[in-house]
């Protein structure tokens, strides 16, 4: 023990302790959240994704050049983590080394961390050149992530001195492993003597720790804090891609509040999303909100929700919960929340695995249901809904006038069927998907699959109430037409309506519906497969098909329709820039099809522009409000003479005997 | 024959063509026609009732009585009709009519049918038809118990019989106690000349994005003008800056229901059809045949709107000009 | 303040109106019934008086079925303090509601101010304001879109004909009949829900309130369903023909020029 370890071992523990205490205080305040989050189902699956995702840093390297640099950095770091281990050690012990481990396992290990010193080094160029040179939008302008680069440049730089002066200063016998250093040393060695040297090195050891020990302190303060938390956020992630919102039980008296008020009505794992999140910007990048000049990025929600939280700290740690300010502020306000369409790009490109749009739902329950706080357009909605079960002021007596002449029975009529079709409201009122239901019936009627729908029996599933906030309603719906298909033991539903899809697979099993769901184009595809429906009549169109966001993002369905499509002949199917998991929402979900659009330009244009540098003559789709959407979108761009808007289900009836 | 009383209403001097009708189908019936007429300096004004049908003008001239106020009037007419005791009680279903003629039945202690669209004359009783539920139900009306019956109609049920100016009748002065009122009528404020809005107007026109520009619309505004309308617009062409957000027709815009909808250049998508479709009559006007609006118009023009509007403003000028 | 709101419950505007097998009713089956549009505006701006007077209770009446509780229970949950539901049958007429509303207010301690809408829209006769006034001796000012309140007064702008208004001045207690434009209704937060479902709504029989089968002075008789809306006409020939044809039918066909 030398000098060196009373002076180091104070500052060490100094830094730690201060770096454990921040820590504490950010696992403090997620405990404080009121939310709850049950997140420990399916251990192997987690396991396996948090080595896939963490390890093996696949989500990172979707994005490829940025993936890799990360990789780098990420590795290295680990890496290099080890060395200072020894660095520290051989402090505090004078002379302690791991050199124990053995010659040549010694010498592999320094080899590795040279390279792996290197490697983060050219990251952090590359990070460098991106954030201040190329300066993509996605990234922004941020002090942290200059700090963070700072630092990190700075270690590297203090790593290969110390290397190269204690190789210059000592001559160690391991000096050909360290070959980075070894060549600087080469370089930099005459410009002193041996024993300036060697206490150079020593120099830029205390460098190389003491900058470890700042980044320990600036982590808890940092966007780098994703180095403790993303791990963690990886493996309590939501596992699959379909996910349902979480219903909110009315029964329980003991609550007060719905939805979020402030931001620690949330739960513990948004606040773990927080800390998790790293600023990338990729959900930014892919958000039909923001790329459309609304107020509304993933990005900064996230930022700003953190800074809320910590803003309130003192009164969170103090336990003055009812004090924490309201969630509502001049960066999250009531535009930010309600531009969102509920497409969750933000949520799949997102590399920690964020979950931005349940905060937004949360928010905008407490919004609807706390504070009757809503765009004015949306009341007529909900009291349309309450009264006549669609967001529509038609009579529910009218449900079933699409299928007249078409001898299609309802379930009091015949429930002894293969499966229910479940119509939904735009099919049953919008003169324009009647015609879509009209080619489905006649689909099912030439694969012979007996069905029945349920009519004026049949309300809406509740999806406009549920995404724009008003759980009350959806759950008052929902529990309605569980009742009535439960009533006709309904087993398995059809639908031509990825919203209707999308409510009753995944979120109607929170209420005793438990049903095999398809949506049509599923359904389509299957019968094309099985032989029982072939399409003859040949389409020499081009066509490029518009993937729904609850088609394709949220329950994974990108390939059936595209068969559906490529089943017909002579059609040619071509993709827009932006398709799959990355298509651009057509603008209508989250309940933004009731709403009013103000500000910046209309999404459903921005899409319809995209579809129309393709050159498709016929813009396929698989959804009434995309249908809506698109053709109010071809209109507006006046192309409606040359390109048609069709459902998949009206090109396969067209070609089909 | 029954004894008729038919309250006349007036403003700026003139007297309006609804209580004409309700003369003009009294005395066809030939029944004592009592009109009834309150105001200040209406002596000119009262014998013009007689060319319409009137055989007995009850005047009542006071001060009070001026300005219509419901309070007034009720109290007025009421003290009238006690003293004089007619079987049947008539007034027009107009904003005036249908305010201060509920009070009156209510200190006569007898049922009023209001709204009615079909009145003949049924020895000293009436027979009325009305319509209910926003006019998905049509019923006659029943009148229980002893006392006048009284009834509003709904202007224009009947029809406006031709004056016959060489009819006189005897004016009857009638004095009233009005007594302390508790109402006081501070000002009216007249509707200005520029259009009815469209959630008000009674016939509305609309345009959408295939007027192609602001300036266009002027072939919907002289429609308009013929027809006392308001002009309406579809989102697409609020969006374009053709119309203010304000005369927006549609689910985020405003729900009007008129008796009168034309939709020029518009193609009833479900959006827009939101917004109108409980109007009355629906009238389309667009190129294309296959549009949705075709489904909930009662009639259907297949052609440009360009070439068809201005001739339906020469053609509605010509009727209202008969 | 003492402010009383009177609603009634009506079927909802998309419900399809079927007869019974007689023609003397209509048929309930299948009817969705909601608090009249118009008394929702009476409701909304008996809440606003109310906040702005500290200490003021709100209470709403109705007189009807046993079914308008409901209605009661939607306008507790948009925020008033009470409710009474006067229980009378089906197809009673204006004057024994307003003779029924009468009854329960004189049983009040006192009323400041009463709203109602200025019409229900499954009798549209805009009676019922103006009887009750009659019966308490108060004045009623019909089809409000605007009002001042000041003290023990209020001045309303009344809709009249023709584009204009009027405006008229009167001391309290008055009856205030809302029309469309004097407000937007609020829209019922989930507490308030939760609190209205524990409210209570006292209830009346036609006795308690003064009412009986000879306060009915008209009866509807002979229901009948109006002619079918036809298909839409589709106009041929060159537009001139067109639009000498459309003015024609609406003019002579559809009478609405």
């Amino acid at each position: 023990m030398t000098w060196q370890t009373f002076v180091f071992l104070p500052i060490a523990l100094g830094a730690f302790g201060y770096s454990f205490y921040r820590f504490q205080l950010l696992f403090q305040m997620m405990k404080a959240h009121r939310g709850n989050s049950n997140r420990l189902d399916n251990i192997p699956a987690r396991i396996m994704t948090t080595i896939v995702n963490v390890l093996g840093q696949r989500a990172v390297l979707e994005n490829k050049g940025p993936g890799i640099m990360h990789t780098a950095i990420f590795w290295g770091f680990i890496i290099i983590t080890t060395g200072t281990l020894e660095q520290f050690v051989s402090t505090i012990y004078q002379g302690a080394t791991f050199e124990f481990m053995g010659q040549s396992l010694y010498s592999g290990w320094l080899f590795l961390q040279d390279l792996a010193t290197l490697a983060v080094l050219l990251g952090v160029f590359y990070a460098s050149y991106r954030r201040y040179v190329v300066r993509p939008v996605a990234l922004g302008k941020s002090k942290d992530a200059n700090i963070v680069l700072l630092f990190t440049g700075s270690l590297m730089v203090a790593i290969f001195l110390m290397n190269s002066f204690h190789i210059a200063g000592t001559h160690p016998w391991y000096a050909n492993s360290l070959f980075v250093s070894q060549w600087l040393a080469t370089r930099l060695g005459g410009l002193a003597s041996e024993p300036t040297n060697a206490a150079l090195g020593t120099f830029f050891k205390w460098v190389h720790m003491l900058i470890v020990l700042g980044f320990a302190v600036y982590i808890p303060r940092s966007k780098h804090l994703h180095l403790v938390a993303a791990g963690p956020n990886t493996f309590l992630k939501t596992l699959p891609r379909e996910k349902g919102m979480t219903p909110i039980n009315f029964e329980d008296e003991s609550v007060q509040q719905y939805g979020a008020a402030k931001v620690t009505d949330l739960s513990w794992k948004d606040a773990l999303d927080y800390y998790s999140c790293t600023e990338c910007g990729r959900c930014q990048d892919l958000c039909p909100a923001f790329n459309t000049q609304k107020p509304l990025t993933p990005k900064m929600l996230i930022t700003d929700l953190k800074h809320n939280l910590y803003a309130n700290k003192d009164k969170i740690l103090a336990g003055k919960l009812d004090e924490v300010s309201h969630i509502i502020d001049q960066n999250v306000n009531e535009d930010v929340i309600w531009a969102c369409t509920s497409c969750r790009a933000c949520e799949i490109a997102c590399p920690v695995f964020i979950e931005h749009t349940d905060k937004i739902y949360d928010i905008r329950r407490n919004l609807v249901m706390m504070e009757s706080r809503f765009p004015p357009e949306v009341q007529p909605v909900f009291k349309n809904m309450e009264t006549n079960g669609s967001p529509w002021a038609f009579s529910s007596a009218d449900r079933a006038k699409w299928a007249e002449g078409l001898s299609v029975k309802t379930m009091a009529e015949d429930s002894n069927v293969e499966v229910l079709l479940w119509v939904g409201c735009a099919g049953s009122y919008d003169e324009r998907n009647k015609k879509v239901l009209r080619a489905f019936a006649s689909i099912l009627k030439k694969a012979e699959v007996k069905f029945s729908i349920l009519g004026s029996e049949e309300q809406c599933t509740g999806d406009p109430a549920r995404r724009i906030g008003n759980e009350y309603l959806f759950q008052t719906l929902a529990k309605a037409n569980i009742e009535t298909m439960n009533r006709y033991s309904v087993k398995r539903v059809v639908t031509a309506c990825p919203h209707c899809y999308n409510t009753i697979k995944n979120e109607y099993k929170n209420f005793g519906g438990n049903y095999e769901v398809y949506h049509h184009s599923e359904f389509m595809a299957k019968l094309i497969a099985e032989g029982k429906l072939k399409p003859t009549k040949s389409l020499d169109a081009t066509i490029t098909f518009h993937d729904s966001c609850y088609l394709g993002r949220w329950n994974n369905i990108y390939a059936d329709p595209r068969k559906v499509i490529t089943s017909i002949p002579s059609a040619r199917l071509v993709e827009m820039t932006q398709h799959h998991d990355q298509s651009l929402c057509c603008g209508a979900g989250g309940g933004r099809m009731w709403m009013e659009e103000k500000i910046g330009k209309r999404i459903n244009v921005a899409r319809t522009e995209q579809a129309l540098e393709t050159n498709a003559e016929i813009v396929a789709s698989s959804c009434p409000f995309c249908i809506t959407m698109m053709t109010d979108g071809i209109t507006t761009k006046e192309m409606k003479d040359k390109v048609k808007v069709m459902d998949i289900a009206e090109l396969l009836d067209q070609t089909t005997t | 024959m029954a004894k008729i009383f038919i309250v006349a209403e007036h403003r700026d001097g003139r007297l309006k063509k609804a209580t004409f009708e309700l003369l003009g189908a009294s005395a066809a019936a030939g029944n004592e026609t009592h009109a009834l007429i309150l105001g200040e300096g209406i002596a000119e004004l009262a014998k013009e009732l007689a060319h319409y049908g009137a055989n007995k003008i009850h005047v009542v001239e006071n001060s009070a009585l001026k300005n219509y106020s419901a309070e007034a009037y009720s109290k007025a007419v009421a003290q009238v009709l006690k003293a004089a005791s007619p079987d049947i009680v008539l007034a027009s279903h107009t904003p005036t009519g249908r305010d201060f003629l509920p009070r009156v039945a209510a200190k006569l202690g007898v049922g009023l049918a209001s709204d009615c669209t079909q009145l003949s004359f049924d020895g000293s009783k009436i027979k009325v038809r009305r319509p209910i539920y926003a006019g998905k139900v049509l019923v006659d009306v029943e009148f229980l118990g002893s006392g006048p019956v009284m009834a509003t109609v709904r202007p224009n049920a009947l029809g406006v019989p031709k004056p016959d100016t060489s009819k006189t009748a005897e004016l009857i002065q009638e004095t009233v106690e009005l007594g302390a009122l508790k109402t006081k009528v501070l000002e009216i404020v007249k509707g200005s000349s520029a259009r009815p809005d469209v959630t008000e107007a009674p016939v509305v026109i609309s345009g959408g994005r295939s007027l192609k520009s602001a300036e266009n619309f002027k072939i919907l505004e002289d429609l308009a003008d013929v027809l006392g309308a308001a002009v309406g617009a579809s989102r697409a062409a609020v969006d374009a800056g053709f119309r203010p957000h304000r005369d927006q027709v549609g689910q985020t815009g405003k729900v009007v229901s008129p008796t009168l909808y034309i939709a020029c250049g518009i193609s009833g998508a479900i959006q827009h059809l939101a917004g109108m479709r409980s109007s009355k009559v629906i009238v389309a006007i667009n190129t294309d045949p296959e549009c949705p609006i075709f489904q909930a118009a009662d009639y259907g023009i297949v052609g440009d709107l360009f070439a068809v509007v201005p001739l339906l403003t020469q053609e509605f000028k010509k009727i209202k000009e008969h | 303040m003492n402010i009383y709101v009177c609603i009634k419950q009506v079927p909802d505007t998309e419900t399809k109106i079927k007869l019974n097998s007689d023609s003397t009713g209509i048929d309930p089956a299948g009817i969705k019934w909601v608090m009249s549009p118009f008394d929702e505006i009476a409701v909304e701006e008996s809440l606003r008086v109310k906040e702005k007077n500290a200490g003021s209770t709100l209470t709403v009446i109705s007189a009807g079925p046993a079914r308008a509780t409901e209605s009661i229970r939607t306008a507790l949950a948009m925020g008033a303090d009470n409710g009474i539901h006067i229980e009378l049958p089906e197809n009673v007429d204006n004057n024994t509601i307003a003779k029924a509303l009468a009854g329960a207010l004189k049983k009040e301690a006192h009323f400041d101010l009463i709203f109602t809408g200025k019409e229900a829209i499954d009798d549209g006769s805009a009676q019922v304001s103006q009887i009750l006034g009659e019966f308490l001796d108060i004045p009623s000012i019909t089809v409000a879109v605007a009002i001042e309140y000041g003290a023990g007064t209020v001045k309303c702008k009344r809709e009249i004909e023709g584009g204009s208004f009027e405006i008229i001045e009167a001391a309290l207690p008055v009856i205030i009949a809302g029309q469309k434009g004097l407000n937007d209704p609020r829209y019922a937060s989930l507490p308030n829900i939760m609190k209205a479902k524990k409210k209570e709504i006292k209830a009346l029989k036609a006795a308690d309130v003064g009412v009986s089968d000879a306060d009915q002075k008209i009866r509807f008789k002979n229901y009948q369903l109006p002619p079918p809306k036809q298909a839409g006409k589709k106009l041929t020939g060159d537009p001139a023909a067109q639009a000498k044809e459309l003015v024609r039918m609406l003019h002579e066909e559809a009478k609405v020029i």
